[in-house]
């Protein structure tokens, strides 16, 4: 392909073993003589010193996020993939050692300021019902015949009405799953048949209706499909064979995932928990990465959220994964293995949240050498179109390398529920046992934002 | 097919009428339907869809058109905030439809999967007038002899006419979302060759548009041909990620056999540009940058359009 004139060949490689871009330091003004430092070249401890402290200076240095991550991902070497959404057997925990994290079970307490939606009976809506209108559902039906008597808060937070929610939900699954005649689903293609439109289509509706309560939303992104990448590195091992044998390299990981749907945000949302709090601890895994069974490949070295550093909405809110048919529950169940489907879910949050996380903080400039000074909050919803486990995670640190991880005590936290139905069975036009404690803790995660708005 | 829009015109027994109609034009520079700084937004969306979606450096059009057009609709869907009443809409994608008439002893129908429909719970109130409708009498139908009006259009032998928005195509009986509201189609396809041209995606968008309304009408009032009381109003927007045509297809009546008599009614907002050219990468001539990157010739009216279709029905 010929290269368009004007363009200087880029030169390829590395490019740190030229002299002249070592032979920048400058004198100290006492001294007549060049200030004395390992070599560049020679192939010694010291000079490969040199050569990594003179990378780091540049990645430093750099002048635009861009170059920043272009620099970062510059040498390509035989890297783990990572899959979220994986069938292995304990991959939370093998995923929680590469990322340094921390599992706590069931979500962080919210702040008081949150609209307490949990259906009670309306009686104390009668000091509290200020101004503020509340739009009654006409002629919704109400299966659950709980009074749904939307609760203002103490500073009067706007309502969330949870029966209209409802049958907005119930309107939409009862579309996708009976309604719209569809034709046969493909095979094995049944999760894009009916939970992949049900999945979209609820979000984007929900999105829509809970702007007025939540400004943040009004102001955000809704991605279909995007694609989250995030490249780190974490521990130690000897390559094994090929011409680089017996050296000592770091262990490099890649995630590249795919989530349904993406709500980005202008702004950040605030923290959970102080940046040096210590949880629990992070299990050890004293298995070589591969014996997951993990594979090495070797391709490009991407950090990407979902869409270019010259977005104003880059940082994350809550992001939307579907399991895909070889996830189902049926598939478990038929091989004994009923306990790891939890472990799916939690695999699934804890790996896609990570390097979600990890690309915000990178794009906002903070790498493995310039760790964050403030924590990245996320949150996700994993499904498989009928049950929902839920996922905030909280980005403490991005220093995993072996020299940071050293002096480094902080751990990054996940939260996360076990997974819990929706709704039992849909038949007849009839959506039956809907669950509203999901769609609530669906509305309040939709409805998380900083404390300024 | 040279005649696109005229031949389709003819199958459906329809007048034309250059320009939206003037309700949705009011709705389009009315201020409070605004949001707040939407013409940043709308450059945004375009942003996000042509430049920012992906890793490469400039998405393909299949990547970058139905982006385009799920940006748009989320800003659509945000004025849910001042008016309530938009939440009582629903998406269906890979929408199937089948409508069948006759026309001067052609037998004639519609079928297939179609773009993407919005439903909602109250109909589009009828956009002319009673007396416009009846003007529609005196218009005649344009002709094209010696060409048969049914020429390009694949002859198939029919064994069951299917003519529903209920059994075998679309929805079942008691769906709430019951009106079909707009018809949205995108030529995503990366190859030019492979896209409708305008001429082409208006003709489409007017035959689907009218399958829907057809198959609505003949659910409220029965197989009889007979001019509507309260006529049928199915809009249609069609893109391919630059240029919008924008539709408005009023159904007057179900009497299609002849050519007399009342006629249906279509508003076409043709080729509407939301923007010139997206510079992805700046374009540099003897090392000197000519056209930074960026977004060149952007209509903010067009956008205006598109969310006047959307709120049309509700405000």
């Amino acid at each position: 392909m010929a290269a368009p004139r004007g363009w200087r060949l880029a030169r390829q490689g590395r490019c740190w073993l030229s002299q002249a871009e070592f032979s920048a330091a400058p004198a100290p003004p006492d001294s007549l003589y060049p200030p004395i430092v390992a070599s560049a070249t020679a192939k010694s401890k010291a000079a490969k010193r040199r050569r990594l402290e003179h990378f780091y200076q540049r990645v430093h240095e750099a002048a635009s996020i861009e170059e920043k991550l272009r620099l970062y991902g510059l040498l390509q070497r035989p890297k783990y993939m990572i899959y979220p959404q994986t069938f292995a057997i304990n991959a939370d925990r093998w995923y929680q050692s590469f990322t340094k994290t921390v599992f706590v079970p069931g979500l962080p307490p919210r702040a008081a300021s949150e609209p307490a939606g949990a259906p009670e009976p309306g009686g104390a809506a009668a000091g509290g019902a200020t101004g503020l209108a509340v739009p009654k559902p006409a002629g919704a039906p109400e299966p659950g015949g709980t009074a749904e008597a939307p609760q203002p808060a103490a500073e009067a937070a706007p309502e969330v009405d949870l029966g209209e929610l409802r049958s907005l939900a119930c309107d939409v699954l009862l579309q996708e799953s009976f309604y719209q005649n569809k034709k046969r689903p493909f095979l094995y293609r049944d999760q894009d048949h009916t939970p992949g439109p049900f999945l979209t289509q609820l979000i984007s509706l929900l999105a829509a209706s809970l702007c007025r309560s939540n400004p943040l939303l009004a102001a955000s992104s809704l991605d279909l499909n995007p694609e989250v990448n995030y490249y780190w590195h974490n521990g130690e091992e000897v390559v094994v064979h090929g011409h680089r044998k017996g050296r000592v390299d770091p262990v490099r990981f890649q995630i590249d995932d795919h989530p349904r749907l993406q709500i980005r945000v202008p702004k950040q949302l605030p923290e959970v928990v102080p940046l040096e709090a210590d949880l629990g601890n992070v299990p050890v895994i004293d298995h070589k990465p591969s014996k997951l069974p993990l594979f090495k490949k070797q391709y490009e070295n991407k950090v990407f959220i979902g869409s270019k550093v010259a977005d104003p909405c880059c940082y994350g809110h809550t992001q939307f994964h579907l399991f895909p048919d070889k996830l189902k529950r049926q598939r478990f169940l038929n091989v004994n293995l009923e306990d790891q489907i939890e472990v799916t879910y939690r695999a699934n949050g804890i790996a896609s949240l990570f390097a979600w996380t990890a690309a915000q903080a990178m794009y906002q400039g903070f790498w493995s050498e310039a760790d964050v000074t403030r924590p990245f909050v996320s949150q996700a919803v994993v499904t498989d179109g009928k049950y929902f486990a839920f996922f905030c995670y909280q980005l403490n640190t991005l220093a995993l390398t072996v020299e940071a991880i050293q002096n480094n005590p902080r751990k990054n936290i996940c939260w996360g529920t076990e997974s819990k139905p929706l709704y039992d069975v849909v038949e007849d036009g009839d959506v039956k046992g809907f669950n509203d404690e999901i769609l609530l803790q669906l509305v309040q995660f939709l409805l998380n934002r900083p404390k300024e708005l | 097919v040279p005649a696109g829009v005229r031949q389709a015109l003819w199958l459906t027994k329809t007048k034309l009428v250059q320009g939206l109609p003037a309700r949705v034009l009011s709705i389009a520079e009315e201020p409070s339907n605004l949001l707040e700084d939407q013409e940043e937004r709308a450059r945004r969306a375009i942003s996000r869809a042509r430049f920012w979606d992906t890793t490469e450096v400039a998405p393909k059009r299949e990547n970058y058109c139905p982006v385009l057009f799920e940006e748009l609709l989320h800003l659509c869907r945000v004025m849910t905030m001042k008016h309530p009443s938009l939440a009582k809409r629903m998406l269906a994608r890979n929408y199937r439809i089948a409508a069948t008439w006759e026309r001067e002893s052609f037998l004639l129908q519609v079928r297939g999967l179609n773009g993407i429909l919005l439903n909602s719970m109250a109909p589009i109130p009828p956009v002319a007038s009673r007396d416009e409708v009846a003007a529609t009498e005196e218009h005649t139908l344009e002709t094209f002899y010696p060409i048969l009006p049914t020429i390009d259009l694949q002859e198939v032998t029919v064994y069951r006419e299917l003519d529903d928005t209920g059994k075998s195509s679309s929805f079942r009986d008691g769906y709430p979302y019951c009106h079909p509201h707009t018809l949205y189609f995108l030529e995503s396809a990366n190859i030019r060759t492979n896209r409708f041209r305008p001429e082409q995606l208006r003709a489409k968008m007017m035959m689907f548009a009218f399958g829907n309304a057809l198959a609505k009408a003949k659910m409220l009032y029965g197989n009889d041909p007979k001019v509507l009381e309260q006529p049928v109003v199915v809009q249609s927007v069609g893109t391919d990620g630059e240029v919008f045509q924008f539709m408005v297809f009023q159904l007057n009546t179900t009497d299609l056999v002849s050519s007399d008599g009342i006629k249906n009614l279509v508003w076409i907002d043709s080729d509407q540009p939301l923007y010139e050219k997206a510079q992805c990468v700046p374009e540099i001539k003897k090392r000197v940058v000519t056209k930074p990157a960026g977004i060149y010739g952007f209509q903010p009216d067009t956008f205006k359009k598109f969310l006047a279709l959307y709120l049309h029905g509700t405000v």
